[in-house]
């Protein structure tokens, strides 16, 4: 699928050539060592790089060249993976041959140079008063997610779970770390980020590998970087306390429940682990939407998710406050089942075809292939979807239900109405 | 079986009206492995006052009972749908709007059992006061989870405050209480009256045989047997133009005041032609008043006014629409005050020239065109813009005709101080200093 090309030691483009979108998608992924300092920093310099530059100085005269090229789309996220930390450059712009207008491809490329190494500078620093808009922005959207509980009820089951782990430290950092973020050290990591950080850069679209390659080598110059230092340790450790309840004002319970397993991404039980998931709680045939949603009428919303980096699974329901003890009683009687082995053919066909199907739908869109890509290219570097897909075929009951085996409940956490309160 | 072809989208779109009345559409897309399909009844949570099929007179029905009627669509007499889905390798949905209620599925394999199924499903109510009673709890459970998301709360009350008759005010699930009235003979009342055939579009797009889908299509609507069609009696209140209420307060468990600056519009019963190039007009007049290269968004950006979660959008349908801007914000009554006077200024003079449309325009044709890589969006856009009797694929065209005369005309419907209103969500007074 994607055609590999290393331009500088630590530095590879990677190009899927191809018809099948109207536009041209590229992504370049600056990967680091994920703490709490480094991604509160991070953050802040993804928004400081995407605000403004040399050339555009205000964020409207950026928005208006955007606009003018056709409203190419252009942004910079911070995400983790793992004990990784990863500031990508994301751009999608329309492919020429659907517009009455040629260049624009040229304009975009070099507008991507111009965002990433003409910065807004004033006497080597950011500009002070884009610096401090933009720590203020990551502050409000770290104090965002308390707006959605949902969200906020697995950050505090997290926080409770695995302090300190890389697992529980959030892609924007903590108010914490934030606080203490300065100038200079966001000029620092603008330096490492740029001539430190191991680079992967995406291209898909109707464009030539060799020359889009060659391109970014001459015009972007990155120079050859070394292997990234080791991050944090991602071994888990059972925490001290192993049900938690926090009371906020609302109508609904959050209940979430954690577990370990020692089979991670890099594991050949791997796939296994990922039809035990679907069999339990991935999909709307699974245990669990079955048996506590449609048989008790109790949730609106229940599954279970895999974190395969760091070997966890999620378990998360949405129920009346009154309802926790018997809505933990009822999922963890499903998860007996399937450490029992009690998985109909029916079942076991159906979470196959669904994984194969989620697979293959991921890569009908440019941003799924990168993303799919990226993570899996680690395993191999030459992956294929069909070789996952012969591993989830030939997974039984019985692998399912010994994985199952080795899960171990480590948390419940339950985030309920106020107790005077609570919904009849 | 007609075929229409965009030259410069490099898509082809085939159309044919079955003889039981039902819209048949697919847009083959090359090098795609999925396969999307909708199928669509223009029936949605406004429509709760009509005559029922083969009746003279009009009924009232519970709120909340198009979303509930979709919920049991999918339990069968033989168990779920959503089984017989997930064997064929098929994830399944559905979802109510105001004014469409939409099944659907994508696959990449098995593609004609699958469209079987979703045909054949939709087409088999099967309700029991038995499963309508489960329902219950499942619906109280997703009403008291909106309940608790400030973003949806403020949403809706802001459209209830721009409404005082229509029933677009009313919450599309309903209530917890309101939910309590429905039995399985309203809702098999609601399914004769809106379900028939000719009240519903099925759209198929990604990696299909247009002819091969359209006669299997066919041949399962022939084996089927259908009342005669007969014209829809909805009943609409009468809606002044002025807004309901002119502002009001929520308390909720949020960490910053959340506010929206509603604008309702002119009752403009639009359709076809003249609703997409009013549409899209209105829509371009909002760009550039409040989108990310206005003034205003840089003024309140730069004076932590707004932040991330700064939207707005405008939305028409035929009876009702509005157009809503808010944020996040430690200072509502600042920022509810600075959109004000932004409209207000606005409709004093007009400040945008051809330059401003030009720029905004060429912004909208390449937001559209990467759209058009989602089989999602087409669907689900075609449907919504062909029961208004709009072509999806005239966005282009129509934005290359717009003038600056259109965006102001489109922006005086939708704009006066009557017709506004504001809605706050503040945090908990104890948090507050």
């Amino acid at each position: 699928m994607f055609q590999s090309i290393k331009i500088a030691q630590g530095v590879n483009v990677h190009v899927n050539e191809t018809t099948q979108f109207k536009t041209i998608n590229f992504s370049f992924k600056f990967k680091d060592r994920l703490t709490p300092e480094k991604a509160s920093a991070r953050s802040v310099l993804a928004n400081v790089l995407q605000h403004s530059n040399e050339v555009y100085p205000s964020h409207t005269a950026l928005r208006m060249v955007l606009d003018d090229l056709y409203g190419t789309s252009l942004y910079i996220d911070s995400s983790k993976r793992g004990n990784e930390h990863i500031v990508t450059l994301n751009v999608e712009t329309v492919n020429d041959q659907y517009l009455s207008e040629e260049g624009v491809l040229e304009k975009v490329l070099n507008l991507m140079y111009v965002v990433l190494f003409k910065p807004n500078m004033e006497n080597g620093l950011f500009k002070e008063s884009i610096f401090l808009r933009e720590k203020q922005t990551i502050k409000e959207r770290i104090e965002s997610i308390f707006d959605e509980k949902t969200r906020y009820a697995q950050q505090r089951m997290m926080e409770h779970a695995l302090p300190g782990h890389p697992a529980s430290i959030q892609a924007n950092g903590s108010l914490e770390e934030l606080e203490k973020v300065t100038n200079e050290q966001l000029v620092k990591e603008y330096e490492t980020l740029l001539n430190k950080n191991e680079i992967e850069i995406y291209v898909v679209g109707d464009i030539k590998p060799d020359m889009i390659a060659s391109y970014i080598k001459e015009y972007f110059h990155f120079e050859g970087r070394d292997q990234a230092v080791e991050g944090l340790s991602t071994e888990l450790k059972s925490p001290e306390e192993s049900r938690v309840i926090e009371y906020e004002d609302m109508k609904q319970g959050k209940l979430h429940m954690a577990f370990f397993t020692p089979i991670t991404f890099r594991d050949e039980k791997f796939p296994v682990m990922q039809l035990m998931n679907g069999v339990l709680g991935g999909y709307a045939h699974s245990k669990l939407f079955v048996n506590i949603r449609e048989k008790e009428s109790m949730a609106y919303y229940v599954s279970s998710s895999y974190a395969s980096q760091f070997g966890l699974m999620f378990i998360l329901a949405g129920i009346d406050s009154k309802l926790e003890g018997k809505a933990v009683k009822l999922i963890l009687e499903q998860l007996e089942e399937v450490r029992k082995a009690n998985i109909s053919d029916v079942e076991l066909g159906q979470t196959k075809a669904l994984l194969i199907n989620q697979l293959k739908e991921a890569l009908d869109s440019a941003r799924g292939q990168i993303d799919i890509y990226d993570q899996y290219m680690e395993l191999d570097e030459a992956f294929e979807p069909d070789y996952l897909i012969s591993k989830w075929n030939a997974v039984t009951k019985e692998d399912i239900a010994e994985a199952a085996q080795q899960l171990s409940l480590e948390m419940t956490y339950f985030l309920a109405g106020k107790e005077d309160d609570s919904v009849e | 079986m007609n075929k229409v072809q965009f030259e410069q989208l490099d898509e082809t779109l085939y159309h044919e009206k079955l003889a039981n009345g039902l819209e048949v559409y697919i847009l083959p897309k090359k090098g795609f492995s999925k396969t999307f399909a909708t199928f669509t009844t223009k029936y949605g949570s406004i429509d709760n006052h009509f005559v029922p099929y083969g009746e003279e007179e009009a009924i009232k029905v519970p709120d909340g009972i198009a979303h509930f009627l979709e919920h049991k669509m999918f339990e069968k007499e033989d168990g779920d749908v959503f089984q017989q889905f997930s064997k064929q390798g098929a994830s399944a949905n559905a979802f109510t709007s105001f004014t469409r209620t939409a099944y659907l599925f994508s696959a990449t394999g098995q593609i004609n059992e699958n469209v079987e199924t979703l045909l054949d499903f939709v087409q088999s109510p099967y309700f029991t006061e038995k499963t309508v009673e489960k329902e219950k709890g499942i619906i109280a459970q997703e009403i008291t989870m909106y309940d608790d998301q400030a973003d949806w709360r403020l949403y809706f009350g802001m459209i209830e405050n721009l409404y005082k008759n229509h029933p677009v005010k009313i919450d599309i699930a309903g209530t917890v209480d309101s939910i309590q009235d429905i039995t399985a003979e309203h809702l098999y009342t609601c399914y004769n009256t809106f379900y028939h055939p000719s009240n519903m579009v099925l759209f198929v797009v990604g990696a299909v045989d247009p002819e091969q889908m359209m006669e299997f299509v066919k041949a399962n609507q022939d084996q089927k047997t259908f009342e005669e069609p007969k014209e829809i009696k909805r009943i609409y209140p009468d809606e002044p133009m002025e807004v309901a209420i002119k502002e009001r307060t929520l308390e909720m468990s949020v960490q910053k005041p959340k506010i929206f600056v509603g604008i309702k519009p002119e009752v403009l019963h639009y359709s076809g032609k003249s609703m997409l190039k009013h549409e899209l007009a209105a829509e371009l007049a909002f760009e550039l008043l409040f989108g990310r290269t206005s003034d205003f968004y840089h003024h309140a950006y730069e004076s932590n006014l707004i932040d991330e979660s700064y939207s707005f959008d405008y939305s028409l349908e035929n009876g009702f629409g509005y157009a809503l801007i808010g944020s996040d914000t430690n200072e509502p009554e600042q920022l509810i005050k600075e959109i004000n006077h932004t409209l207000d200024q606005a409709i004093e003079k007009w400040p945008f020239g051809q330059a401003d449309l030009d720029r905004i325009r060429r912004k909208k044709i390449g937001f559209f065109l990467r759209a058009l890589n989602s089989p999602e969006f087409i669907a689900n856009q075609f449907t919504r813009y062909a029961f208004n009797e709009m072509n999806l694929f005239d966005v282009v065209p129509m934005l290359e005709e717009i003038e600056v005369p259109d965006l102001q005309a489109a922006f005086a419907t939708v704009s006066s101080a009557s017709q506004r209103s504001n809605f706050t969500i503040m945090p908990p007074k104890k948090d507050r200093q």
